[in-house]
């Protein structure tokens, strides 16, 4: 069934398909169409969740929290100021290993207010024990949303999707709804591993002294080197079932490309018209999309770059002090190559705070990036003039 | 008719196991075993950091025999309404869900959450074990901690200079089913509390006062005899609310001089006759509010 | 559910998540104490000031228990005339009753009078411990003879005794007035002691119509009980006019069915119970009564409830009164001349001592009766027994200083009321048993048959204790160890009473008894002091979960989890729970 929605719809109607029984969350621009349209949902009976309007995102992390803990799949989703509210929670999801799913809509952070996109907010956030994934298309967002819960509830971590505040929130593409049944059949009721239950009755999270709490860590950080192939399997049976997949990275028009642009988010789309335009005259431009930020997927990018000479790095955020996030990342998964394999990294900040990133100025990143001889540590501010 | 107070109504139960880690004289985990052995085993307690985080006892082990989620400060009735709701759509609509907190957890950092909570009426009975200030990081002034007390951070030489929020005010102020006043020195009120709750649905609400030896400053066997002479000198009536509307009080208060209690507790011992005539003022204006609020029968002496 | 969570590889395996799996049983916290609880039953205030020794608190909790025969028989180990206590005890059970501090003693007299009617009425089968071949010989047949002659029957003794009057009873049947002790009562109650095979001699006067010798010659030993019958005299001019008469002799003919001429206006000298004795047999003659005494009304010594009732039936009282003279018209007396008294410095009794002002005042009187206090007279029964003008002087088991020759009562130089020479002939009865079957026990070993500093018990003497008691300690409960929180206020049950001016008509019983029912109830007001009665209250209020109830009934204490708190001893009701720093 196709359908023409937002972004924010979209990510309804995954929770919806997901059979999500418990969904907490409190209004935020631009998420808020996210729990207007569950509230729609919960309330005309195409969703029997409960869903708890709590007071807060503090609160709102906690009763989802509490929710899985007693056996349920539960669903939150916020942005910026109210993802950061929830920080504290957010390790005790990952900690607590639940799999719960939430969605951030990526917005910058204040001060001052801005309430347009940038990748900040969920950036921050990526030590609490979370798997962040990062769409571009609203198809992406549906699909991505019911994966997201097979790969959370598979190895008992939490899931965060991420998408472009606006660019894609308030975006409306066409979307093919997936069949309900055929969802249903990919992602049966949750089997919790453990949960509260008064027939066995258990105490989670008590204090854990020195001897054990670093395995417990080691135990998540396992679980995390896990993600990959395990998100390779389930898109495998995705794709099998609804035809589509997205895969950790994606490599666009890459082969034997002498600069490959990276990005992530709706950036993306835009990054693939301007590749697609350089090739048309010839230019060995590709790109390399990265929708898995935790775990970093460093395999499959360190493959992905291996041998490129120039790698253009898009990052709409920047860690005050370092750079962009994803370039440094990126750095530090590509030192390990060999000094002939290693690619010149060029880093690039831009588009915050939803300024726009039009192809004029990626073409601008790709001649700065040709013309560079020494890639700049400090990295570039695009647009930003000194 | 039986002479003494404490008869057979108290339900014996497993359901608190010894070994517990709670400072000799706690009131706390006294407090819980009256609590869960009324409730019964089925029931789930949420836990946000207080002293129970530790009595509770460290991983592997756990006092309590029924399922515990520990969670973090803010969080107990948010995390309960979680409970709930995954408990609702299981349709283990007789489970009871419990949130056990401290002082601290309810009238400072988890207030917000606890008002979040009852103004959506969640079905969860929330049960403040109030040892008025924060005791399990050393004894540091909260919001419950009462006008001229000494805490580490509030030393004699500049005691707590502001009066204990009223907190079943501010619950009663929700309009929820049920709120109450109790402390398990009075163990036959308390548990018949539970129990009313307990029948009940929607948020209910009950302020214990526990009494904490080391905080307190008092002997170990003494905390239960003061949280009696608190109550009967009327620092902390026996009442409970319905609905918001119907305060009643619970038991007979004697009007009993407060100095007595002030002078047996070492972190009053720095107050001068003045500043004890103060908290009678302050003990007498709040009875004389209290007593045109509750119904009149509720007055009578037993 | 556990089985199939993920953990750390090897044998330290470590979950994925912080999930428990055993209690905290494994946590022995008791090593944390420096103190522990002890379970130690101590002594009730009430079984401490008995003089007659009984183990009231023992038999109050029977009754709470329901279980009346056996409350009942306990009773009787001590006592053999609880229907006559039960009337005209001055009880200081009940003036040392700790729950007075709550809400009013408990009414033990009335308990233990419901008791002894009932007892009446269900008798308690006799008890006869093996036969001796030794005989006793008791002389008078008041409490204390009675008692004597009562326990030496249960410790198998053949007991004789002598009494001078025409029936048994001694100053019961003629000091005490029957609105007061109904003579029927007096006599189930004597009955109880013949039904032990005691035989009572009557009309036969020792060392008048039966030599003193012939008793000890033929009696391997001899109890003196021959009572206190001389009033003591004001010696004050005037005494001996017609009119004015010792108390003692004028009860004695209104209790023999006399009814003296008194004239209108009655003046009793005195504050004691002879006194408020005669204040109302006299008002039941028709006389108006006014009451004169040296003190003042908290001084005075007779019972708290006889001055209230003689005060309700009419009587007048003018207190600091003290007769310098009488004065006489027409032949006998007319007017009582009295030295106003104000309250000095206690004196030895404690109480304040009255001192003269030189002021005085008249009572007009057609007779008076005086009743300041009565001695023993002692005859000469043996030479070289000690005594003083206060009476015989005797040991702790009322052994006098000659060999085998016991007394106990108003004879003897200690206190005077019935409880006391229920007391004494019990301790006479003990000490004869004790010689005669030559036991040479020591001090400690009597100190074991007391409660406290209290009489000896029987029932510990004979080995027959019923009620058993943990780890006792010999030490009376005070206010202080009453933990009055953990009890409900239930005041005190009265006593019934005839309306006064109906009472005064006649010689009828004047209080007709706390109805059964309301009895049982009363007796459930005891707090049991000191001794644990299962009430749960150490179980129930433990933070440690440490102490649980055996089927039996009793507490364990799982001194591995116990951190010493005190919780369980400070919140226990009646102070049955010690803390020790002992090691177990």
């Amino acid at each position: 069934m196709k359908k023409v929605m937002v972004g924010n719809h979209a990510v309804a109607w995954g929770v919806r398909l997901a059979r999500v029984e418990v969904i907490s969350a409190y209004p935020i621009t631009p998420q808020t169409q996210v729990v207007e349209k569950l509230s729609e949902m919960c309330a005309d009976g195409t969703l029997p969740a409960r869903f708890i309007k709590v007071e807060s995102e503090h609160s709102a992390m906690a009763a989802v929290i509490g929710a899985s803990a007693a056996g349920v799949r539960a669903f939150t989703a916020s942005s910026s100021h109210g993802l950061l509210y929830m920080h504290e929670m957010l390790h005790w999801a990952g900690g607590s290993r639940l799999p719960i799913v939430m969605v951030n809509v990526n917005r910058s952070v204040g001060a001052p207010w801005n309430i347009w996109t940038d990748q900040n907010d969920s950036l921050s956030q990526r030590d609490t024990g979370w798997v962040q994934l990062y769409c571009e298309t609203n198809q992406e967002v549906v699909d991505t949303t019911i994966v997201a819960f097979k790969l959370a509830e598979s190895l008992n971590v939490p899931v965060m999707l991420m998408l472009d505040g606006f660019y894609l929130s308030h975006t409306a593409e066409p979307v093919d709804v997936p069949d309900q049944e055929l969802v249903d059949r990919f992602l049966p009721k949750r089997v919790a591993t453990y949960k509260l239950d008064t027939e066995q009755p258990h105490a989670f999270g008590a204090l854990v002294k020195p001897d054990a709490y670093m395995e417990m860590r080691w135990m998540q950080q396992e679980a995390f080197r896990q993600v990959p192939e395990a998100l390779a399997g389930i898109e495998q049976d995705w794709a099998r079932m609804f035809g589509r997949s997205y895969g950790a990275i994606e490599s666009y028009r890459a082969d034997d490309a002498e600069l490959l642009l990276v990005t992530s988010g709706t950036v993306t789309s835009t990054a693939r018209a301007v590749v697609d335009a350089r090739r048309g005259n010839g230019e060995k431009i590709g790109l390399l999309k990265i929708k898995m930020f935790r775990p970093f997927p460093t395999a499959l990018v360190r493959d992905a770059l291996r041998g490129v000479p120039r790698v253009a790095v898009l990052d709409r955020n920047v860690s005050p002090g370092h750079g962009g996030i994803f370039a440094e990342e990126l750095r530090s998964a590509l030192y390990d190559l060999p000094d002939a394999e290693r690619p010149e990294l060029f880093g690039f900040v831009l588009g915050l705070g939803g300024r726009d990133i039009t192809p004029a100025v990626i073409d601008e990143i790709i001649e700065q990036t040709r013309a560079g001889t020494v890639p700049s540590r400090e990295d570039l501010w695009v647009g930003v003039n000194p | 008719m039986s002479q003494v107070r404490i008869d057979k109504r108290i339900p014996q139960g497993k359901l608190v196991a010894s070994g517990h880690l709670a400072c000799p004289g706690c009131a706390a985990p006294l407090a819980m075993k009256l609590a869960l052995n009324t409730l019964g085993s089925n029931t789930i307690v949420v836990m946000p950091a207080s002293c129970f985080t530790i009595i509770a006892g460290p991983w592997p082990q756990s006092s309590l025999q029924v399922p515990v989620f520990h969670t973090a400060f803010a969080t107990g009735p948010a995390v309960a309404s979680g409970v709930r709701a995954a408990l609702d759509q299981q349709g283990k609509h007789d489970t009871t869900v419990l949130v056990w907190v401290g002082d601290g957890g309810t009238f400072d950092i988890g207030l917000q959450s606890l008002s979040g909570a009852a103004e959506r009426n969640e079905n969860i009975i929330y049960v403040c074990y109030d040892n008025e200030a924060y005791m399990n990081t050393g004894i540091q002034r909260s919001s419950a901690t009462p006008w001229g007390a000494w805490t580490t951070t509030t030393p004699a030489q500049f005691p707590e200079a502001s009066p204990k929020k009223d907190m079943l005010a501010i619950m009663a102020a929700h309009n929820i089913p049920y709120a109450a006043t109790a402390t398990a020195a009075y163990p036959v009120d308390f548990v018949e509390k539970v129990q009313k709750a307990k029948a009940m649905r929607g948020t209910r609400f009950i302020h214990l006062l526990s009494p904490c030896p080391p905080g307190w400053k008092c002997g170990d066997d003494e905390g239960l005899e003061l949280a009696r002479m608190a109550v009967q000198s009327r620092v902390f009536p026996m009442l409970e609310v319905e609905h918001g509307q119907r305060w009643r009080l619970t038991m007979y208060h004697v009007g009993e001089s407060v100095e007595p209690y002030l002078r047996r507790q070492g972190r009053f011992r720095h107050l001068s006759a003045e500043q004890v005539a103060h908290i009678q003022a302050g003990i007498d204006a709040r009875w004389a509010q209290l007593v045109k609020r509750v119904e009149a029968d509720s007055l009578v002496g037993v | 559910m556990s089985e199939s969570m993920p953990t750390t590889p090897g044998p330290h395996a470590v979950p994925q998540v912080a999930m428990s799996t055993m209690s905290t049983l494994a946590t022995r916290t008791g090593s944390w104490k420096y103190q522990r609880p002890v379970y130690h039953d101590r002594v009730a205030p009430c079984n401490a000031r008995c003089p007659v020794g009984i183990d009231i608190e023992g038999y109050l909790n029977l009754l709470r228990e329901g279980r009346v025969d056996e409350a009942r028989d306990l009773l009787l180990q001590e006592n053999p005339l609880p229907a006559v206590t039960g009337r005209v005890c001055h009880h200081p059970c009940e003036n040392s009753c700790n729950r007075r501090a709550l809400d009013g003693a408990v009414a033990i007299h009335a308990v233990e009078r419901m008791m002894g009617d009932l007892a009446h009425q269900r008798p308690a089968p006799v008890f006869k411990g093996t036969p001796r071949a030794e005989r006793v010989a008791v002389v008078g047949s008041g409490p204390a003879g009675l008692a004597c002659a009562y326990h030496l029957a249960r410790f198998g003794y053949g007991v004789t005794v002598y009494e001078a009057a025409p029936e048994a009873g001694g100053m019961l049947r003629l000091g005490i007035p029957e609105y007061r002790l109904p003579r029927d009562v007096l006599d189930r109650d004597i009955a109880r002691v013949t039904a032990h095979g005691v035989e009572i001699k009557c009309g036969v006067k020792v060392g008048t119509d039966v030599p003193w010798s012939e008793l000890t010659s033929a009696y391997e030993a001899v109890c003196i009980s021959t009572g206190a019958h001389t009033s003591r005299a004001l010696d004050v001019p005037g005494e001996n006019l017609p009119g004015v008469r010792p108390g003692l002799a004028f009860l004695r003919d209104v209790n023999s069915g006399l009814r003296p001429s008194l004239g209108e206006r009655v003046v009793v000298v005195g504050g004691g119970n002879t006194a408020m004795d005669c204040a109302r047999s006299a008002m039941r003659l028709g006389a108006k009564v006014t009451v004169a005494y040296r003190r003042t009304r908290e001084q005075m010594p007779a019972i708290k409830e006889e001055i209230e009732d003689a005060m309700r039936e009419g009587a007048e009282f003018v207190f600091l009164a003290n007769p310098v003279e009488f004065r006489e018209q027409g032949g006998r007396v007319h007017a009582m001349v009295c030295e106003r008294m104000a309250l000095g410095e206690p004196d030895a009794s404690g109480r304040r001592r009255p001192v003269p002002t030189g002021e005085t005042f008249v009572i007009e009187a057609d007779t008076v009766l005086t009743a300041i206090g009565e001695s023993a007279a002692l005859q000469n029964f043996f030479t070289d027994v000690e005594g003083s003008d206060a009476g015989l002087r005797v040991d702790a088991l009322g052994g006098t200083s000659r060999n085998l020759l016991y007394a106990g009562g108003d004879v003897t130089d200690l206190e005077r009321t019935v409880a006391d020479a229920l007391g004494a002939g019990k301790r006479a009865a003990i000490g004869i048993d004790r010689h005669l079957r030559h036991h040479a026990g020591d001090t400690a070993e009597l100190n074991a048959l007391r409660f406290a500093d209290g009489n000896l018990s029987a029932a510990r003497w004979t080995g027959r204790d019923p009620v058993r008691r943990t780890a006792p300690v010999n030490d009376v409960v005070t206010p202080d160890d009453v933990n009055y929180t953990q009890f409900r206020r239930a005041p005190r049950h009265g006593d019934p009473h005839l309306p006064s001016a109906a009472a005064v008509q006649s010689f009828d019983e004047v209080n007709p008894g706390m109805p059964e029912a309301v009895a049982m109830e009363e007796a459930k007001r005891c707090l049991n002091c000191g001794v644990c009665i299962e009430c749960d209250v150490c179980m129930i209020f433990c933070p440690d979960a440490a102490i649980t109830r055996t089927d039996g009934g009793a507490y364990v204490i799982a001194m591995d989890y116990c951190k010493g708190c005190g919780i369980c001893a400070a919140e226990c009701p009646r102070g049955a729970i010690t803390m020790t720093q002992d090691r177990p």
